[in-house]
């Protein structure tokens, strides 16, 4: 279990870090953690690992305080970094065995496994490898240890299609394990794919935290209109476009009002959609902005 | 962190035996030219009078000195110098790198990610740079061992403080390097400023030596405390020297471990 309360985290340079974050991640769970670069992903990451100091509040995960109580929380958290930065002149197969031995015994067998599916070759220097396969390295490494906790920050970038679902897999095993899992993203689809809940993180602050299903059943609609009319957009239109003749906005009003609208229209073509998790971001994001 | 000290000395291996040839080469070097020296002292005792006093004094030179017909004198003023100067570069390069180098590289992201605490980081890094420079001046000792057992009569005091009193010079650079680089994370940044200062206190050396109206500043350059003349004509290090030596190492480990262990790690 991950616990943040009234987290909150300012830097000296940068005025922001994250500001009064709480949340709860459930044993087993996979949480999403969702927002676009520099909106506080990192550094909600980077206090759980104690890379740095919270100014306020704290972060424990197993009931363990993560400025007190490091050592025994890095014991059962596998962390894939959004960078991954190995010691470029060691070799994949001396790195992970220099990684699991902080662990102490590591099953082969598993170790192996993980490598064959990753389709790693250990037999090359870290530098020589391409990012993508620095990321399967982490992968491993993180893996191995049969961790508790998995924080991942960003972990698919640079992996391709095919590798994703590698390692997709390899998370729904985790997470049959009983693995809490934190997954750090900015991209929704991913998060959509794979996470039981998410939080939305916007300049720092938690903004909301629902269950992937819920927040699927958002009110919220995809409107795509196709007609000669004009359509002035009102507060409830986010997104509004106008694209070779067909506008399109996501709807987040009543919806007598836009079934009235729409009757009133000379209409080409008209579509009404359940949105995406990308469309519903942006929604929460606008609507915080509007407040 | 005993994993980590493996690994951490096995990567600084190839630049402790770069730089331990270099230092041994260069002793041994000198050592050699011993004994083609040995035969022109006469006339080079000659053709140092033309120079100043406080020139010569600058060099372990002047009245009380070294004299460098000597053996033991010869490696003082020639091969010591070297010993340390390089010595301490290396000594400078290597506290100064340990452990900005893991933030510059950003794999310290990764390190802090493991079972192990930032205390152990630190003092496992710290024992792995006392352990380079001792065994860099073990060889060192080997070559001298050797050459004074050859050359002349094997004072083994002497022997044993031109081989590890430079120690003590290179774990001053190399704890103030490693106190550096708490605050400065860029390797390169970290480094120069460490081989400015290996540089810097040998020019305050050579002016605390010039004139005695600059002799106090001898009090602030490491380099005196580990002064040749007293080692060859008096067997010892200063007492003093000593315990300031220890009390600059361990402040600056400690100052070090200090800042450390409550730094933010935003690399």
């Amino acid at each position: 279990m991950i616990k943040l309360e009234h987290l909150t985290k300012y830097y000296k340079k940068h005025a922001r870090g994250i500001i009064d974050v709480s949340l709860e991640i459930k044993k087993g769970e996979i949480f999403g953690f969702i927002g676009p670069n520099g909106a506080g992903k990192s550094t909600t990451v980077r206090t759980l690992l104690n890379l740095i100091f919270p100014s306020s509040g704290t972060a424990t995960i197993e009931k363990l305080d993560c400025v007190h109580d490091t050592i025994a929380i890095r014991k059962i958290v596998g962390y894939i970094p959004s960078e991954v930065s190995f010691y470029g002149d060691m070799y994949v197969h001396d790195f992970i065995r220099y990684a699991c031995r902080f662990h102490g015994n590591v099953n082969q067998r598993y170790l192996d496994s993980l490598v064959g599916k990753l389709e790693l070759d250990t037999s090359r220097k870290i530098e020589d490898l391409s990012f993508g396969n620095k990321k399967k390295v982490a992968i491993v490494a993180a893996l191995a240890t049969h961790p508790k906790i998995l924080i991942l920050d960003e972990p698919t970038s640079g992996l391709d299609p095919l590798m994703q679902t590698v390692f997709f897999q390899l998370l729904e095993f985790e997470k049959k394990k009983g693995t809490t899992i934190f997954f750090s993203s900015h991209n929704l689809s991913e998060v959509q794919r794979i996470c039981d809940r998410v939080g939305i993180i916007k300049e720092g602050k938690l903004i909301k935290v629902e269950t992937i299903d819920d927040i699927m059943k958002t009110r919220a609609k995809t409107v795509r209109i196709k007609t000669q009319d004009v359509i002035e957009p009102t507060a409830e239109m986010i997104n509004f476009e106008r694209i070779n003749g067909y506008v399109s906005f996501v709807y987040t009003g009543e919806m007598t009002p836009l079934v009235h609208l729409i009757s009133t229209l000379h209409l080409d073509d008209v579509t009404i959609t359940e949105p995406s998790l990308e469309e519903i971001f942006m929604h929460y994001y606008e609507r915080e902005e509007v407040k | 962190m005993k994993i980590m000290m493996i690994s951490e000395w096995k990567r600084s291996l190839k630049s402790l035996i770069l730089w331990t040839a270099i230092v041994s080469g260069l002793v041994a070097l000198m050592l050699m030219l011993y004994p083609t020296f040995k035969d022109a002292f006469s006339e080079m005792e000659n053709f140092l009078a033309i120079y100043p006093e406080a020139f010569l004094e600058a060099f372990g030179l002047g009245e009380g000195g070294l004299d460098m017909s000597d053996f033991y004198g010869w490696f003082g003023v020639e091969g010591y110098l070297f010993v340390n100067l390089i010595g301490g570069s290396y000594a400078a390069i290597l506290g100064g790198s340990i452990l900005s180098k893991e933030e510059d590289d950003k794999t310290i992201e990764f390190l802090l990610s493991k079972p192990i605490s930032r205390d152990a980081i630190l003092f496992g890094k710290a024992i792995v740079v006392a352990i380079n420079l001792l065994l860099l001046n073990t060889v060192v000792a080997i070559v001298l061992l050797i050459a004074f057992t050859i050359y002349g009569d094997l004072n083994v005091p002497v022997w044993l403080l031109f081989s590890y009193a430079p120690f003590l010079l290179q774990m001053i650079f190399a704890s103030l390097s490693f106190l550096i680089s708490v605050f400065i994370t860029k390797s390169r940044k970290v480094i120069s400023t460490g081989l400015g200062i290996v540089i810097g206190l040998y020019v305050v050396d050579l002016i605390s030596k010039l004139t005695d109206e600059f002799e106090y500043l001898k009090y602030f350059t490491p380099y005196e405390y580990i002064n040749a003349v007293t080692i060859v004509n008096d067997e010892m290090i200063k007492p003093l020297y000593l315990l300031i030596s220890l009390a600059l190492i361990a402040i600056s480990f400690i100052t070090a471990w200090f800042f450390y262990r409550k730094k933010d790690i935003t690399a």
